[in-house]
């Protein structure tokens, strides 16, 4: 257990300007200052649905890898999606507790409490010792979520829901504020979606983000410049396939190349989203 | 007069130790009678014995001899006790003493002689495990036992010859282990690959599937090829190891599946049961439990042509062999455990009607029946493949007039070679870690032999993304990445082989349940 105080200089200059920030924080790893450089709050339901696993994964993967550092309150449901998500995609993660630095609330993931610190990422409580979380614990660490972040991306949310806290104090300093829409007939996008209505940006798609912090997605979407550019081969690959849907076999045997290699090359432009694949023939698309 | 003869009872492949105990008594009325739980099999021995006896012209007494089989609570299976009892009454009624430290295991023909009898390889690994110095097993069994090393094995061939060298009459060597011809290691199979014409993605899967040890599931209209290619597989796969081949040869041995004189067995085997086997076929079973396709296909290939025809109940019972590599299998009499390390190879068509994105036929079946029909093999069969491929028809005419075609045909025996150097580099690579194959890698293997870059990741999650993998076949990419760079022979695993290995992801129409 180490502790910072506020006059210190290493303290995180954006939770410094919010009203009443914490006078010292108590930390477990290995404090670097570049951690708290662009930071995401991530938050939303516990009770996830799988929708909301899916888009939290998806997101928060490819904007940890582009670089951000996805804060959130260890809880389970969105905040621990979020988390591991950020570790799978080799990015930096930051978990605010709502207890004593000693504790690890929820237990259950105490798993992933170690594979946060093993990987680099910080915990962070106001409080010492193992003080257990209280119904006042959690707003004051949800303050501390939204004030060491440019932004707070909101996943799934009921109407009252601890989310909304986070985005109120948000609101309240001055940081970006995102939502990620629902079905309206889940009760749990009642929340985002009043979000969205109240002016909150609608984020589809992680680029709506990572535009916000001025960074690129490091992925090969569209747009980028590694999905402009096409090598000898891929442009020969666009030009047969302009003509007419060929299958992969055909296709090696036009071009005189091993199908391994074609393999690779269909599978990548794939993924940048130039060709797609039905039943066994590539279309361009 | 009592006298106590070793022998073994062999249940699966398993072997305890069993005193054959033979008193002919001075009193009483004359009967034979043998206890110790025989079944019917060893009850009739009594009539094999006394035959071969009189036929042998040697004297069998008529008086009072109890056979006892201790340990006597275990049930005494087969006619392999033949011999020990022959021996045991031969023994004291011409009164001789029996050599120390040695197993007699064998059956009795009624002239005396002796037959092939079944699980002599694991009747010499039961005395070099207990330090039996002698076996003397029947002469057609012998060459088989003999494959275990530090064990004399002595073949024989009738009473009359045992006996002789029982009384020092002549002297017998222990048989020394010799390969034989047919199994030695058959270089063609059915069809070579250079015999297929195009299909050259789907042979490429073959190739990784054959390097790996990948389970491999083709999708494809009928005539285009699949079980033609199945076929071809055993042509490109590695001989067996030491290890394995006697993981092999112990099961067939046990089930009475090696022929006389037989050897140990070299190459992979390949089995392709027909659609209407029962689960006990399949997995194993019945009263005395017999291995199944699965064991019988163990380190070498199980190919269901047609899997979407097997009964459910089929198709779900192996889960537990892909699973696990072995089989438990529980009777009343018992429970026995085989092995069943095998790849998995099966082919279905796309729809019932066969010509669902055939190019020139039309598909005419309804959306509820391909559902129906491939939801016949369940998510968790299909997550246990990691190999996906879709065939389509070729057109053979014009394929064969193609110099472009020709040209990149490869013999089996050339793809054999990369096979088997990739095989040899996970040999070594899993030295330590009790696995042969890539496809055996569990998560702890991964995160220890698949290192893979920033970049790398980054691709994957992308992938995950436009292609909606599940986190299963996450890892099935990873694995099969990494058998891509063991055929490049590479030690890191680089993006142009997750690319490729992204080919054989699992294909949204045909995995409906993921």
């Amino acid at each position: 257990m180490k502790r910072i105080e506020i006059n210190n200089p290493d303290y995180p200059q954006l939770l410094k300007q919010i009203p009443s920030a914490p006078k010292e924080l108590y930390y477990k790893g290995s404090w670097d200052n570049s951690l708290f450089e662009n930071c995401l709050a991530v938050v939303g339901a516990r009770r996830i649905t799988s929708y909301g696993r899916q888009i939290t994964q998806r997101l928060v993967s490819e904007m940890a890898s582009a670089g951000l550092t996805i804060v959130s309150g260890f809880m389970y449901g969105v905040d621990a999606t979020a988390h591991k998500a950020a570790l799978d995609a080799g990015g930096k993660t930051i978990a605010v507790m709502p207890c004593g630095i000693d504790m690890v609330h929820p237990a259950h993931q105490e798993k992933l409490y170690n594979e946060i610190l093993e990987n680099k990422g910080l915990i962070i409580s106001e409080f010492e010792g193992s003080s257990p979380p209280a119904l006042w614990t959690y707003p004051k660490r949800n303050k501390i979520v939204a004030g060491l972040s440019k932004a707070v991306m909101v996943m799934e949310a009921a109407s009252k829901s601890g989310a909304l806290i986070t985005a109120k104090c948000a609101q309240e300093y001055g940081r970006g504020l995102f939502a990620a829409p629902g079905p309206i007939t889940s009760s749990l996008s009642e929340g985002t979606l009043g979000l969205i209505k109240k002016g909150a940006i609608m984020v589809t798609i992680a680029k709506d983000i990572l535009d916000y912090y001025g960074l690129a997605s490091s992925l090969l979407t569209a747009g980028s410049k590694q999905f402009l550019d096409l090598s000898k081969l891929e442009e020969e690959i666009m030009a047969k396939l302009k003509q007419e849907s060929i299958s992969i076999d055909d296709l090696s045997r036009l071009l005189g190349i091993a199908v391994s290699e074609t393999g690779t090359t269909l599978s990548l432009m794939q993924l940048k989203g130039r060709l797609f694949e039905e039943g066994g023939k590539y279309y361009v698309s | 007069m009592l006298v106590k003869v070793s022998s073994v009872s062999n249940s699966g492949l398993e072997t305890i130790g069993v005193d054959v105990e033979v008193n002919v008594a001075s009193r009483g009325l004359p009967v034979f009678e043998i206890v110790g739980l025989p079944s019917k099999a060893v009850d009739e021995s009594k009539e094999r014995v006394r035959t071969a006896i009189f036929n042998s012209e040697f004297e069998f007494p008529s008086r009072r001899v109890i056979v006892n089989l201790a340990p006597a609570d275990v049930p005494k299976e087969g006619s392999c006790y033949d011999l020990p009892i022959a021996v045991g009454v031969l023994a004291l009624t011409m009164n001789y003493q029996l050599p120390d430290e040695s197993i007699f295991f064998g059956e009795l023909s009624l002239d005396g002689r002796l037959r092939h009898t079944k699980g002599t390889l694991l009747v010499s690994l039961f005395a070099k495990e207990k330090r039996i110095k002698n076996v003397f097993v029947p002469k057609a069994s012998a060459n088989e036992a003999a494959i275990v090393k530090g064990v004399n094995v002595y073949a024989i061939e009738s009473l009359n010859e045992l006996l002789l060298y029982l009384s020092g009459e002549i002297k017998l060597e222990p048989v020394k282990y010799r390969e034989i011809k047919y199994n030695q290691p058959v270089e063609k199979s059915e069809f070579d690959m250079a015999e297929i014409l195009g299909q050259e993605q789907a042979k490429r899967a073959m190739e990784i599937s054959a390097s790996g040890g990948h389970n491999l599931f083709m999708v494809g209209a009928p005539g285009s090829g699949k079980t033609m290619l199945a076929r071809a597989l055993p042509g490109i796969l590695p001989l067996l190891t030491e290890d394995e081949s006697l993981e092999v040869t112990k099961i067939y041995s046990a089930s009475g599946r090696i022929p006389p004189e037989g050897s140990l067995i070299r190459t992979r085997s390949f089995r392709s049961p027909h659609h209407t086997i029962s689960q006990v076929g399949l997995i194993g079973g019945g009263t005395r439990p017999q291995p199944g396709e699965v064991s019988l296909a163990h380190r070498g290939v199980l190919f269901l042509d047609e899997f979407n025809e097997f009964t459910r109940g089929v198709i779900e019972v192996l889960r537990q062999p892909v699973e696990d590599g072995s089989v438990g299998i529980s009777r009343s009499r018992g429970r026995v455990s085989y092995p069943s390390r095998f790849m998995l190879i099966a082919s279905s068509n796309p729809c019932p009607c066969g010509y669902l994105y055939h190019p020139k036929k039309e598909c005419t079946c309804t959306q509820r029946e391909i559902e129906k029909y491939t939801q016949r093999i369940s998510g968790p069969i299909l997550d246990r493949i990691d190999i996906h491929i879709r065939m389509s028809i070729v057109d053979i005419k014009e394929l064969s007039e193609s110099e472009q075609v020709i040209k990149m045909q490869e013999p089996s025996s050339k793809i054999r070679e990369r096979v088997i150097r990739a095989r040899r580099l996970q040999e070594k690579r899993f030295s330590k870690d009790n696995i042969h194959t890539n496809a055996e890698m569990k998560n702890k293997h991964i995160k220890k032999y698949c290192y893979l870059s920033k970049e790398i990741r980054q691709v994957l999650i992308q992938a995950g993304i436009s292609f909606q993998l599940s986190a299963r076949s996450y890892f099935k990419i990873i694995k099969i990445s990494r058998t891509i760079a063991d055929l490049d022979g590479l030690s890191d695993i680089t993006l142009s082989h997750i690319a490729e290995a992204l080919q054989y992801r699992p294909k949204a129409q045909i995995e409906r349940g993921l």
